[in-house]
């Protein structure tokens, strides 16, 4: 598998995934045999224009989708497998995630604690930790629904962090952020990294990706054009920046669309 | 942030809280959620506050306006003011003489009958008017010709010859001559008394009456019998937003993909959002309740609108058992469809056509001549509303009852399997066209066992049709016992096996797999005999037992046709009797409970749960019986269920408790037949004696090497988890 080195701990494997739809106009492909690894300390980034497959592909690694083919494998287990074990070791940070407007941010770490099995020991140590770390102590007991967009995006990130799993996915985490939110993301993902964490990033905000990830999967149309280091990216395409290589991608595929 | 957060491998977690703690944590979310919510409070709080007073006074505008209207009209036409005048103060007279007889006892308020009001005719013209003419025009119903004479019927109050002028064959004419003569008659003999009386004679009636007031017997309020629809639309709005809310809401506030990350399974996650919905409805139907007592009480109207005994706890307490029963299924009806809808308004459209189902049937079942019984008791909704209005006229029988209640019951269990395979699917989650559609589409991929949905909307499909396959089963009583024997046995196949067949092959489920017919080896044979043949004294003991503390349900009649039964069936060869109600039953009954049923029901609960769950099931199939109810069977039916299950889950396989379960009917039909003494074991005389003890012992002794052989035998098969594929799920 591209990019697969036997002295570092594969956490994801996604081999051969596919996922079809079916329309009124036939099937269609949303993601088209897609392969990865991340490793943990690895923050990887799936990039991609809107429809690209991105949040499909994060989906089918969660079991919210059952793939048309392939196969996902998280720490040596499959999604087929086992897949409440598989929820018990991901943290997802969602492109849409809303929050409970009638809990606090308090309740709503403890209810999320309790559905990820924590005891209310550990709910209680973990939530002061998270407190402590995402700034919350000054917002933690008001209901969701008068929080600010920064402040509910700081509630979704230590919601997905409070059962600790070796797994993180984030799919377009600074969507409708300002600076200093986004900058809450890139600090919370570069934590995440140092504590080993393998994390995938979904964004079609590629200098943001350029910022925070390692390595780059790009795809469109769901399957993937390139992938490995910004190096080994620029080797591969001749070009230096991220937006340089969507734009070849993109222009390439209008070209094979209209016939030249 | 400033400090690293604490890295590790694994996720903490993972099973260090109890299954009970979490779902309680589970339902609190949704309950705060809920109740937190102001629209649920006005629907709550507000509405029953503010609807039931105005209600009240409307309902007591248009009685009272009423009351004044239907009051009756007499016209009587006199030829002169003075006649019209001495009519008026006789008919006075007259009145309060009958209205003083006395009452052995009283009328409640407000039903005393309605006085008619006599309007008097006077023309302006006498000269040219004709009495005659009037009254055959109609312009009169009655007309009066008074000719004053000396006769007086007091000091000062002439008394008079009268002509009464009445139509004929007009009931109208004829009511106001009735009236008019009792007055007449009463001024008449008052006036002799008084007569007989001054002359110094000592003088009483012969013939004394009195007025007796007696309530008819199956009449009730007409608002009584309206009241239990009234208060079931009322409870069903309270639960209509909150399972919009906590469904369909989810996905329109972003909530739904989170919620499904977490490591649990759909059905737990929506186990938790019925119990909220259904705490709201109840609370609905409670706010409404009081709200009305309190009108009610504050109007004086409770004897108008309840009868006699107004409206009292029992009544209440009645009231909120039977909407307990509806707002169980309706919660999990509104899951079901609200859990399809991918936002509000979507599931506000699926809900209209839902309500309206719900209406016109009860409005057609409150009008009079519908009773529960029959068919009717099987029909959901239909069979609550009837139920509730009987519960009320105090005529509710406890066989249909139970049978509406449990077949209810099971409509909800199947509604809300059914409900946690749609919630949180791919295709809600995703938005892409599909949603109820799905549960009726064949599934393309061949599956290992069924899904508990499939497992639950079968038993809900299952138990009205057996109920009804009784109930034709008692018009073949009279019939050749041959007959029976063979109609009995299609029924049983066709319900038990061919059903979960039927629906085992739409699935794509291989039937060995479906009903775990899995092949056993041969050294556990021999336990399985042992235990049918020694389970049944104990079985007979607890029937007998029930039998003794009350629980007898066949009346004289229905033991009368048992007997008569089983000396039909003595005729017939043995072997067929014992076919055809032992071994056919006892095979077919085991492929659905434990084969189909227990499979699926392990798809989502642990071994224990599952064999409970399939026991009591099984139990409660045993309560209905060919024309009537026997609730003694339910706890030893229950008990043999939960032994059937333990040795399906402990052999992996159904076939050993198909072989146990028909040895045990077997066993019985032949101890029936050949043992004069035991001949009613089955339905229990009233004074069955016990098993002698030694039989007891013995058998005790051959079920204990039984088990015990069973249990060595299949040590190397113990049950674990059945690994169901994930996707499968």
């Amino acid at each position: 598998m591209s990019g697969d080195s036997p002295s570092v701990e594969s956490v994801i494997r996604l081999h051969e995934l596919t996922r079809k739809f079916r329309t009124e106009r036939g099937d269609v492909v949303a993601v088209d045999r897609l392969s990865l690894v991340t490793r943990a300390g690895e923050v990887y980034g799936l990039l991609g224009p809107n429809g690209a497959g991105k949040t499909t592909t994060l989906r089918m690694l969660l079991g919210l989708l059952a793939p048309t083919h392939g196969e996902v494998d998280i720490l040596g287990t499959r999604v087929s497998e086992d897949l409440q074990k598989i929820r018990q070791q991901v943290g997802l940070v969602s492109a849409s995630a809303g929050l409970y407007q009638w809990l606090s941010p308090l309740e709503t770490l403890r209810y999320f604690a309790t559905g990820y099995g924590l005891s209310k020991q550990q709910t209680a140590e973990r939530i002061e930790e998270l407190v402590s770390r995402m700034g919350l102590s000054g917002f933690l007991h008001r209901r969701t629904a008068t929080l600010s967009t920064g402040q509910k995006q700081r509630v979704n990130l230590a919601r997905a962090l409070v059962h600790d799993p070796p797994v993180v996915l984030l799919d377009e985490p600074t969507r409708g952020l300002d600076v200093v939110g986004s900058q809450v993301v890139f600090d919370f993902v570069a934590e995440l990294r140092q504590t080993g964490k393998a994390v995938i990033v979904c964004t079609h905000q590629l200098d943001e990706a350029q910022r925070l990830c390692d390595r780059f999967g790009l795809l469109h149309h769901g399957r993937l054009r390139y992938e490995g280091t910004m190096v080994e990216l620029q080797q591969q395409t001749g070009l230096s920046s991220l937006v340089e290589m969507f734009l070849q991608i993109l222009g390439r595929a209008a070209r094979q669309t209209v016939g030249v | 942030m400033a400090e690293s957060l604490r890295h590790s491998k694994r996720a903490i977690g993972s099973r260090q809280v109890s299954w009970w703690s979490q779902q309680r944590t589970f339902t609190w979310k949704e309950l705060c959620e809920t109740l937190r919510d102001r629209r649920t409070t006005v629907t709550l709080f507000v509405m029953p506050v503010l609807l039931y007073p105005l209600l009240g006074l409307m309902f007591r505008f248009i009685a009272v306006g009423n009351a004044a209207q239907l009051a009756p009209e007499y016209r009587i036409a006199v030829e002169t003011e003075q006649e019209a005048a001495w009519l008026s103060s006789v008919i006075q007279a007259g009145e309060q003489i009958l209205q003083s007889r006395p009452l052995r006892s009283g009328l409640s308020s407000g039903t005393t009958p309605l006085e008619p009001k006599v309007q008097f005719l006077v023309p302006n013209d006498a000269a040219e008017f004709d009495l005659e003419q009037s009254v055959a025009e109609g312009n009169a119903d009655l007309g009066v010709r008074v000719s004053f004479s000396e006769r007086q019927i007091s000091d000062g109050f002439p008394g008079a010859d009268v002509s009464v002028l009445q139509a004929e064959s007009s009931p109208q004419s004829n009511s106001v001559a009735t009236h008019l003569r009792e007055r007449l008659a009463a001024a008449n003999l008052l006036t002799a008394v008084n007569t007989i009386r001054q002359s110094g004679k000592s003088f009483s009636m012969p013939i004394e009456e009195a007025l007796q007031w007696i309530k008819p017997l199956n009449q009730t309020s007409a608002i009584l019998g309206l009241l239990p629809l009234v208060l079931l639309l009322m409870t069903v709005t309270g639960g209509v937003y909150p399972a919009i809310d906590l469904t369909a809401g989810e996905r329109e506030r972003d909530t739904l993909e989170t919620l499904m990350a977490l490591p649990v399974s759909r059905a737990r996650l929506l186990m938790a959002k019925f119990i909220a919905v259904l705490t709201v409805t109840m609370l609905t139907g409670l706010m409404n309740i009081l709200a009305m007592s309190a009108t009610v009480y504050a109007l004086q109207m409770e004897s108008t609108l309840f009868g006699e005994s107004g409206l009292s706890i029992s009544l209440i307490f009645k009231l909120l058992s039977v909407l307990l029963v509806f707002s169980t299924f309706y919660s999990a009806i509104l899951l079901l469809v609200t859990s399809s809808a991918r936002s509000f308004k979507e599931a506000q459209a699926l809900l209209i056509p839902l309500m309206l189902t719900t209406i016109a049937p009860g409005l057609v079942i409150m009008m009079p001549g519908w009773r529960l019984e029959g068919w009717l008791t099987i029909i959901p909704v239909v069979n609550i509303l009837l139920m509730a209005r009987e519960l009320l006229e105090e005529t509710l029988n406890t066989f249909p009852a139970t049978i509406a209640i449990a077949s209810t019951l099971l409509y909800a269990s199947a509604a809300l399997s059914l409900a946690a395979r749609l919630f949180g699917t791919d295709a809600v989650l995703t938005g892409s066209r599909s949603g109820l559609r799905d549960l009726l589409r064949r599934p393309r991929d061949v599956s290992e066992v069924p899904s508990t949905a499939v497992g639950f909307s079968t038993l809900a499909i299952l138990f009205p049709m057996h109920f009804l396959a009784s109930g034709f089963l008692t018009r073949v009583s009279g019939t050749d016992f041959s007959l029976r024997l063979i109609v009995s046995a299609v029924l049983t196949v066709s319900l038990f096996a061919g059903v979960p067949v039927l629906f085992l092959k739409w699935l794509r489920i291989p039937l060995k797999s479906g009903a775990r017919l899995s092949h056993i080896p041969v050294r556990i044979w021999p336990g399985i005999v042992l235990i049918g043949l020694s389970a049944w004294p104990w079985i007979y003991e607890m029937i007998i037992g029930l039998q003794s503390i009350g629980f007898q349900s066949l009346n004289a009649s229905q033991m009368q046709q048992v007997q008569e039964l089983l000396k039909a069936w003595r005729e017939v060869p043995v072997a067929l009797v014992v076919f055809g109600l032992g071994v056919l039953p006892g095979v077919c009954e085991e492929l659905f409970f434990r084969g189909f049923l227990l499979s699926s029901l392990r798809r989502e609960m642990n071994t224990a749960a599952a064999v409970i769950v399939s026991a009591v099931c099984f139990g409660l199939f045993h309560v209905v019986l060919a024309g009537g109810a026997a609730p003694e069977r339910l706890i030893p039916s229950t008990v043999m269920g939960l032994l059937l299950g333990s040795v399906t889950c402990r052999c992996r396989s159904v076939v050993p408790a198909m072989v146990l379960h028909g040895i045990h009917n077997s066993t019985l039909l032949l101890i029936a037949t050949f043992n004069q003494q035991l001949a009613n074991l089955a339905v229990g005389e009233q004074h069955q004696s016990h098993l002698p003890a030694s039989w007891l012992a013995i058998s005790a002794v051959i079920l204990g090497i039984g088990f015990a052989w069973t249990a060595v035998a299949t040590r190397t098969q113990t049950e674990s988890r059945m690994l169901i594929p994930e996707s499968q799920r």
